[in-house]
């Protein structure tokens, strides 16, 4: 489904600012597969999915979606394949359009955007169903203004945007980081059934180690632009949040001063 | 104020409402700075004059306007998208290098067209005294406009196109190909301004190469005094909200030239005019807070 | 607030009534020094033909500042408020007017070329409710003067912006007359009054003389032009007499005071009942010779005795 092969992401090359964010990635992602990307801060997570999203184009390597080399397409292409939420809530979705006008520009993701009514009856009343479902009673508000709804709302729509095209890959980007505790709560919950719903193959980059396992079904850890922890299935459910602290020290070989952020 | 004077400020507030359309396209919608109009206006009223002058079908030199308008405005957004030029600087680069081309295009300053038929002399002579004659047809003219805008920007197209102004993040992670939209828009929107350029020389019966001068401040006035007086967040009644803005704009400057009976001098019409602008987006707001308390 | 509103519209509706019977509603396109001294002339004309404002007339008078549009607002005032007849300054002005009224009679004045601004089809007896003056600059005796006082030119460059309709009218008018006296024209565009100085500079070493015509762009920073022309011994002459008070060489031009007494004895003769139609368009007369002693010390040149003799005004 995803292979990225030698991947590596170098900004302001050549200059004394220069700094290898990704550095010789290689990764596959079987269809249906769940991952929760974990590692300290500049360790290249949010880079590694901006970078299959097509925010840039990889400085050497390749990156494969469902057999097809996307390296070179731009994001607005490669958009029929990927669906995409931010860790800023603001970023996902336009504040000054009504929640269903932002539902009907998702909708129309990897379509050709035509000159027939946005708003069709058929699509609302899809709209209307799947926001009845998340249960935070936004169906009776769909010609609200976004910008009106609070940060974790504006994130379970995302989700709600995310699903509502036909796509092969999920990217979230901590998109539960600036949330408080209980939104925070709700949306991984949400997160889960959708995904489990849509059988979406995934890529979840967290802070929380917790969420890290709780979450998917494979998680890789980051450091310094590489892989450096790789584990799924058996192994990785009888690993503890201590012991993927424990494995982080062994693997770098040397303490760490942001313990308290990798467990948090 | 006379009826003449009354319905020709409501006739020009009609044929400036599509400036108003075009920049409430490029300000708000694309969130696009844009100055070519100051070039685009002259330009759509030089494009109608010499295509009249020629000897065009008035409707096609019309249509001739927009297309150039248009073009310009594609000038401006290839600058900006496709070298990265800043919007506003790529917009003053079109705009100063339109003032020698709609020098060329007339090959003089001044085309007069006081003795050309025009797309409204067909429209005299029906019992309607000319000077109704011209803002029932300019405000037919403007509905289908407001129409058409209202029903585009409702369209997926459309939407893509709001999207790429309040989040051109998000509206390419969306899959919509921003340039794609930001082309279009400023097309359609310098395309309005063209047309309000050709119908300027047609009601007034000149083309003038400085009747450029302020153009986008017309613009903007028409959208800020349209957006304060009709808060809405239906489009179409914002839509309405700049035409109404810019009728109400050209009525200020009206009673601002009948203000020499009040003792003011005409070199303050300027100032008159402001002042007036000014009450009527203050004035709703003194009331809502008088209301509240 | 209402209360004000109502007094202000009321005092707005109830001007016109107090008006006197007949109007002479005069407008111009911009506040400029000549036009402004055309207004006044205008008026003055008006009253030594027995037409005083306040007594037997009303006159009024509008600046469209700058803007086309509101010139064509400020045609329609007066043509909404019946006035008895339109007097515009300047082209545009004159322009908007004709679009505006068939019928009120119009008397336009500093317009160069108004055959081809089509506001009459003819200059002897137009027809229809249009006459006017018009004040093309005697442009033969501006090349002559050159010649007289700076026999040695055979360069001149005219510094004008392309965008003022009577700039090119002059200019071409220069290139005819210029070419047959043997002398060659070098063009100096400019677009707004900050490039003067810059096109002024471009001519040094091209031109053996400078001109400028009645251009309002290059006019309105006349000083920049001067100073490189002072600082480069370059002889600068204006189109304009009041251009000479400020520092070019000579000038034998209108005093347009006096081109706006000749248009208010014409609209005199309209209001005491000449159709405007059967009033032939002429070209203003009253040329005045201005030369600037200091100028010409700093421009290096020496005005021959001859032509000092024959100057209406010897600026020292």
């Amino acid at each position: 489904m995803i292979r990225v092969a030698g991947l590596t992401i170098t900004f302001a090359r050549g200059t004394p600012l220069e700094k290898t964010a990704l550095d010789g990635i290689d990764l596959s992602v079987e269809a249906g597969e769940f991952v929760s990307i974990i590692g300290s801060n500049g360790a290249g997570k949010s880079t590694l999915l901006s970078a299959l999203a097509g925010d840039f184009p990889p400085t050497s390597g390749r990156i494969f979606i469902d057999g097809v080399d996307v390296g070179r397409q731009p994001t607005a292409r490669r958009s029929a394949r990927v669906a995409r939420v931010f860790q800023d809530p603001l970023a996902g979705s336009c504040g000054t359009l009504t929640i269903e006008e932002n539902l009907a520009l998702a909708a129309a993701r990897g379509s050709r955007r035509g000159l027939g009514t946005a708003l069709k009856q058929g699509r609302r009343a899809v709209f209307m169903e799947r926001l009845k479902s998340l249960g935070l009673g936004l169906e009776g508000r769909m010609s609200d203004r976004m910008a009106l709804l609070s940060g974790g709302q504006r994130q379970a729509i995302a989700l709600v945007m995310a699903t509502l095209a036909p796509s092969s890959v999920l990217l979230l980007d901590e998109h539960t980081a600036a949330l408080d505790p209980g939104m925070a709560e709700f949306v991984t919950g949400l997160t889960r059934r959708i995904v489990e719903e849509h059988r979406l193959t995934t890529l979840m980059v967290t802070h929380s180690m917790r969420q890290a396992l709780d979450l998917g079904t494979r998680t890789v850890m980051l450091h310094e632009g590489r892989i450096v922890l790789d584990v799924g299935g058996a192994e990785r459910s009888r690993l503890t949040v201590e012991d993927l602290v424990a494995m982080f020290r062994r693997q770098r070989g040397k303490d760490l001063d942001d313990d308290e952020l990798l467990i948090g | 104020m006379s009826a003449i004077a009354f319905f020709g400020a409501v006739e020009l507030g009609l044929v400036f409402a599509f400036v108003g359309l075009g920049v409430y396209l490029s300000f708000r919608i694309l969130d696009f700075p844009d100055l070519t109009v100051d070039g685009s206006f002259p330009l759509g009223a030089a494009v109608a004059a010499v295509a009249l002058v020629g000897g065009v079908d008035p409707w096609l030199a019309t249509a001739a306007a927009i297309a150039a308008g248009a073009c310009a405005g594609l000038v401006t957004a290839f600058l900006n998208v496709r070298f990265g030029i800043l919007h506003l600087l790529a917009s003053i680069l079109t705009m100063i290098a339109l003032f020698s081309i709609n020098l060329r295009i007339m090959g003089r300053p001044n085309v007069p067209l006081l003795n050309q038929a025009t797309i409204i002399t067909p429209f005299y002579d029906h019992g309607l005294a000319a000077y109704l004659v011209r803002p029932v047809f300019l405000a037919v003219l403007v509905a289908i406009v407001v129409l058409g805008l209202a029903w585009f920007l409702a369209t997926d197209f459309g939407l893509a196109m709001r999207a790429t102004g309040a989040n051109p993040r998000m509206a390419r992670a969306q899959g919509i190909s921003t340039p794609v939209y930001i082309y279009t828009g400023m097309a359609l929107s310098n395309g309005l301004v063209g047309l309000a350029g050709a119908l300027f020389a047609q009601t007034n019966g000149f083309a003038d190469v400085t009747a450029g001068v302020g153009t986008i401040v017309v613009g903007l006035a028409a959208v800020i005094v349209g957006e304060t007086l009709f808060r809405s967040r239906r489009l179409w009644v914002v839509l309405v909200g700049v035409v109404a803005g810019s009728i109400l704009y050209r009525i200020a400057i009206q009673l601002a030239l009948s203000f020499d009976a009040i003792g003011l001098e005409p070199s303050d019409l300027n100032l008159a005019t402001a002042v007036l602008v000014a009450l009527a987006l203050i004035l709703p707001r003194l009331r809502k807070s008088r209301a509240a308390a | 607030m209402r209360k004000l509103g109502l007094a202000l519209a009321a005092a707005v509706v109830a001007a016109p009534a107090l008006a006197a019977d007949i109007k002479v509603a005069v407008t111009a396109i911009v506040e400029h020094p000549a036009l402004d001294a055309a207004r006044d002339g205008i008026k003055e004309g008006l009253a030594a033909e027995g037409f005083t404002d306040g007594k037997e007339i009303d006159f009024i008078y509008q600046s469209a500042q700058g803007q086309p549009a509101t010139a064509a607002q400020i045609a329609k005032q007066f043509v909404g408020d019946a006035v008895t007849v339109i007097v515009p300054i300047s082209t545009p002005s004159a322009q908007a007017a004709v679009a505006a009224t068939k019928d009120i009679p119009i008397v336009f004045t500093a317009v160069t070329d108004p055959v081809a601004a089509e506001l009459v089809p003819s200059l002897e007896a137009p027809g229809g409710n249009v006459t006017g003056i018009s004040d093309m600059s005697p442009m033969a005796d501006h090349v002559a003067l050159i010649r007289e006082i700076t026999p040695n030119v055979k360069t001149i460059g005219v510094l004008f912006n392309p965008g003022e309709a009577n700039s090119v009218s002059l200019v071409n008018r220069l290139k005819e007359v210029a070419t047959a006296a043997g002398l060659a024209i070098v063009e100096a565009p400019v677009t707004k009054s900050a490039d003067v100085q810059a096109a002024a500079r471009g001519l040094v070493g091209k031109v053996d003389a400078m001109y400028v015509p009645t251009d309002n762009t290059v006019v309105s920073a006349l000083e920049a032009a001067i100073a490189v022309a002072d600082e480069n011994d370059i002889p600068f002459y204006s189109g304009d007499t009041d251009s000479v008070k400020r520092g070019t060489l000579a000038s034998i031009g209108f005093n347009y005071f006096d081109v706006g007494v000749e248009t208010g004895k014409v609209v005199a003769r309209v209001l005491k009942g000449e159709k405007p139609g059967a009033i032939d368009v002429t070209f203003a007369s009253g040329t005045d010779l201005f030369v600037n002693k200091s100028a010409a010390e700093k421009m290096g040149v020496t005005i021959p005795e001859s032509v000092i003799a024959r100057a209406n005004t010897v600026v020292e």
